[in-house]
């Protein structure tokens, strides 16, 4: 399947709470089941503090195995960047594990996975984040490497050359030499006009070669301030504990000028666009893009559910008519992404060998006049209901699950404690809501079409490379 | 999106060395209480059919999770029939007992459950998760789509037709294209040569009747282990597992006569899978090494660990924080029931290839030809031992890792011990190891997909002779009479 964003950044902000320590204990009552039984409940206690300097800290204790997972959310995506400097954030993602002031180059990684733990980091259009899961005993080890690189990053010439070359790797990776990264970097570019979504969080090619070290430095200054991260702790840790090592390893550090708002307002589209992408591939495939909501938009529940009332599973309606009743695609998918500033609703086909495009958008466009014009029923409501659950609890089977979406909500949703509402917001929609969104966002004039049209093979001869392959 | 890895940097190896040593001195040691892996107890039962079962119970989620191995995979399809295993097992859900296709998924997708399978090399493997209190109804379903698949006609060419445009897809992605010509080229006609989905001129001549005959073959409960994570009390789940699975009858033939050890190489083979768009190549090198029931795959997998395991790898090092000539490279052990192989992966822009596969098996044969330093085994063992729990944290993976055990035929404290077996490895055992099971370069063969107009001189130049083929190409070497027999 194609690329897919995962997370976001700069949301509303926390509540403000200055000096003073601040708790909010709360547990996060997850009814999967619906209210008709207790076993379908997951509980998730929750509590947070907002230090001095303004770093936000969720701590969620879990004695189950002897293991932490801590993420340090920074609010910076790529929706912070400009032309020509895209690829800013993630790239800076890389350099924030080549070493700080009290441990130098190499260290970080080595400390970490000598301690036991794994590290690794990713970067979206709203967030940044890094991620370690580790032995308990590892922890004051971890915050003061986390603290280290927060505060006293090493941005040398050195650092950004060698990472420079590793992401203009990755995106030949993930864009350039994939047929499905390739188009929804065309389906965001074209699908917004001013939107900072448009770009790819990896950047243009060009953009890369261009990144200066006053750059790094710059964007280093203006995003990475204890008053722009939270820290989340999930896993084996006792919570009054947690809170006074987070303090004692980030407390000093001093609070900066909070970065200026992004602006994301998109013209209203007033009709179709359709893009063709004519690369070496095997077969023709579709990727559509309505303009939708933001993520505490108060369609974006009804959205989800649409989501998998369309290709929610073998049983869902769009994926039977396409895969079953036509034949017509290898794999179908609808997707919203959760983001900050307002994303897009996507539906992604892939052709059976000798079908065409023009046929499944027929079958699509067909589908979606129906949402449009009739209510589902019940049953097909439920199930999509039960399958949002399921997704959602998936995400919450790991320590390391559980502080990815803690620090997600917090962020992209402006308070974590938005995850226990989530699921009152998917059961209060009803079939009615569903139509009306149906109606509303999934029509023509609202959308980009992205429709790859694939290369016969010609061995031996050089082919064109891709247009933004940048080389 | 964007996963970002990174890497460290290079120089200030001696105040890593000592920090290392300083503050994790406690983590490196040998054996201490927390070796002990917090598992629930697992209790083991043998049905009187031969059916083994595995239950424990977890209750950290309201989910119960089921892992079923059929011992009969792709290693089993006859031969000029590659690929039905894979068919049969995509078409177990597809219509079961009194439920076609579309009510069967109504009835998984409806409990907000899910029930699938898939077909690897050794065994096939289903999978079910449902809610605890929809148990009863989600085991009968698992029940119906193993026991009383309806394998409709129409439904079987659909799945046949599926699994072709799949094999057709498959073709677009250059990692997936690396890895099936890699297995074909090092296996060749051995079992694991063969591409699961099997291939095109096969799997079109697949149909109803070969799907009956496979299921009703390998299908028994003395081929068959389910294990069971949950929460749900054992008893509970024993006593509904026998109900639906005792009376299922066994028979003879069920559990497949399996290969001999797979031949290795005795020279380097290089071949070049020509792409000729792409602007990156693919890069897989390999040996035959040895089966998951070996004594040397723990010594040889603490080695792994510091030449490609993590991000402080030899490799990673070399490659991409050094040289900044890929994005990713990994090696490691694949280690399967009758033999299995070693493997390095790596990938980088069209104009670094050949410089990119030299360093990598340089890397790759410095590290095996010295012996290991204590103080890199020290910090592998801690990383292997603290990474641990994360790999037995799920009920899904409890399960999946507790049927394997089984399966494998390994120790049934095998996860209990594992973390005391990592700290016990001395130096010489993983040095040991590495040197016997990471060939050397020039018994590697040795797999690069690409653009064939810019990298087979610099190839040749540097190899020899190499053997230049198409995506499509590679299913060819994995045909009887191939190169590997």
């Amino acid at each position: 399947m194609p690329e897919r964003r995962r997370d976001s950044l700069t949301g509303p902000p926390p509540p403000p709470n200055r000096g003073t320590v601040l708790r909010v204990a709360l547990v996060l009552v997850i009814a999967l089941a619906g209210a008709r039984s207790s076993a379908g409940v997951l509980t998730l206690p929750v509590e947070t503090r907002t230090l001095a300097n303004g770093l936000r800290v969720l701590v969620h204790p879990d004695h189950s195995a002897p293991v932490v997972s801590s993420y340090v959310f920074f609010r910076v995506g790529s929706r912070n960047e400009n032309v020509p400097r895209t690829g800013m954030a993630h790239l800076f993602e890389h350099m924030m594990f080549n070493g700080g002031k009290r441990f130098g180059p190499g260290v970080f990684d080595d400390m970490i996975e000598g301690s036991g733990g794994s590290t690794n980091g990713y970067t979206s259009r709203d967030l940044t984040a890094y991620v370690n899961n580790f032995p308990r005993e590892a922890l004051d080890t971890v915050l003061a490497l986390e603290a280290d690189r927060l505060g006293h990053l090493a941005i040398t010439a050195q650092n950004l050359e060698q990472e420079r070359g590793i992401v203009m790797e990755e995106r030949r990776l993930r864009i350039d030499n994939d047929v499905g990264g390739t188009m929804f970097e065309r389906l965001y570019l074209h699908a917004f006009e001013r939107s900072p979504y448009r770009w790819n969080t990896v950047g243009f090619m060009a953009d890369l070669a261009l990144i200066t070290l006053e750059d790094a430095r710059r964007f280093f200054a203006t995003y990475y301030a204890p008053n722009n991260a939270v820290v989340v702790l999930a896993g084996d840790v006792e919570t009054a504990d947690a809170f006074a090592r987070v303090e004692r390893a980030f407390g000093r550090l001093p609070r900066h000028e909070p970065p200026a708002p992004v602006s994301a307002e998109e013209p209203a589209q007033d009709g179709e666009r359709r893009v063709i992408v004519r690369k070496r591939a095997e077969l023709p495939a579709l990727l559509v893009g309505w303009k939708a909501v933001r993520a505490v938009d108060p369609d974006r529940a009804p959205l989800d559910v649409l989501v998998k009332l369309m290709t929610g599973g073998e049983s869902a309606r769009l994926t039977r008519n396409l895969m079953r009743d036509h034949e017509l695609v290898t794999t179908v998918g609808a997707d919203l992404q959760w983001g900050i500033d307002p994303e897009l609703f996507t539906l992604y086909a892939q052709a059976r060998p000798g079908r065409h495009v023009d046929d499944i958008v027929a079958r699509v466009d067909a589908a979606l006049a129906r949402y449009a014009r009739e209510t589902v029923t019940p049953a097909e409501l439920d199930t999509a209901r039960r399958q949002l659950r399921a997704d959602f609890v998936k995400g919450l089977k790991t320590v390391s699950g559980k502080a990815n979406q803690l620090g997600f909500f917090e962020v992209v949703f402006g308070d974590h404690r938005a995850m226990s509402g989530l699921l009152e917001q998917w059961d209060a929609v009803t079939a009615d809501d569903v139509r009306r969104v149906a109606a509303t966002y999934l029509r023509p004039a609202q959308r980009t079409l992205v429709v790859l049209d694939p290369q016969p093979a010609a061995p031996g001869a050089t082919a064109p490379a891709d247009p933004a392959g940048g080389r | 999106m964007t996963r970002a890895r990174r890497g460290p940097r290079g120089g200030g190896t001696w105040l890593v060395a000592v920090l290392v040593a300083a503050l994790l001195a406690p983590a490196a040691g040998t054996s201490r209480a927390d070796d002990e892996v917090r598992l629930p107890p697992i209790t083991r039962e043998t049905l009187e059919n031969g059916m083994r079962l595995v239950v424990a119970q977890t209750t950290e989620l309201p989910l119960v999770e089921m892992t079923v191995m059929i011992g009969a995979g792709a290693a089993q399809d006859p031969p000029g029939q590659e690929g039905l295993a894979m068919l049969t097992a995509a078409s177990l859900t597809r219509g079961a007992g009194d439920l076609d296709a579309e009510a069967l998924a109504v009835a998984i997708e409806s409990l907000g459950g899910a029930v699938a399978a898939t077909a690897g090399t050794d065994a096939t493997v289903a999978s079910a998760e449902f809610l605890a209190e929809d148990f009863d109804r989600g085991l009968e379903l698992l029940r119906l789509v193993l026991r009383e698949p309806r394998f409709g006609k129409d439904e079987v060419r659909r799945v046949r037709d599926e699994q072709l445009a799949a094999l057709v897809a498959a073709l677009e992605d250059p990692a997936e294209i690396a890895e099936q010509c890699f297995a074909a080229f090092l296996y060749g006609a051995y079992p694991y040569g063969r591409p699961q989905e099997g291939r095109t001129a096969s799997v079109e001549r697949l149909g109803r009747r070969d799907v009956v005959r496979f299921w009703d073959t390998f299908y028994r409960p003395n081929n068959v282990i389910l294990a069971l994570v949950g929460n749900l009390a054992p008893a509970d789940a024993l006593a509904k597992l026998r109900a639906a699975f005792a009376d299922w009858e066994p028979a003879a033939g069920a559990v497949p006569t399996r290969a001999g050890p797979p031949p290795p190489l005795s020279a380097r083979r290089v071949l070049l899978v020509d792409k000729p768009d792409a602007s990156q190549a693919q890069i897989r090198t390999g040996a035959i090494a040895m089966p998951r029931n070996a004594p040397d795959l723990l010594p040889a997998q603490v080695a792994n660990t510091i030449l490609g395991g993590g991000f402080t790898s030899r490799l990673i090092e070399e490659l991409r924080v050094k040289r900044s000539l890929t994005y990713g490279a990994s090696s490691g052990f694949a280690a399967r029931l009758t033999g299995g192989d070693f493997r390095m992966a790596t990938f980088s822009k069209s104009p670094t290839t050949v410089e990119t596969l030299a360093l990598l098996l340089a890397t790759a044969e410095g590290f095996r030809s010295e012996p290991i330093d204590p103080r890199a085994l020290a910090k592998s063992k801690a990383y292997l031992r603290g990474q641990f729990p994360l790999r037995v944290e799920t009920p899904d993976a409890l399960a999946a890792r507790l049927a394997e055990i089984a399966f494998f035929g390994l120790p049934q404290d095998e996860l209990e011990t594992y973390r005391g077996r990592v700290a016990a490895v001395t130096p010489a055992e993983a040095s040991r190891a590495a040197e016997r099971w990471m060939a050397p370069p020039e018994q590697q063969a040795i797999v690069v997909v690409g653009p064939a107009s810019e990298l087979r001189g610099p190839l040749e130049a540097r190899y020899g002779s190499v053997q230049v083929t198409t995506p499509e190409g590679c299913e060819r070497l994995a045909t009887p009479a191939a190169p590997g027999e």
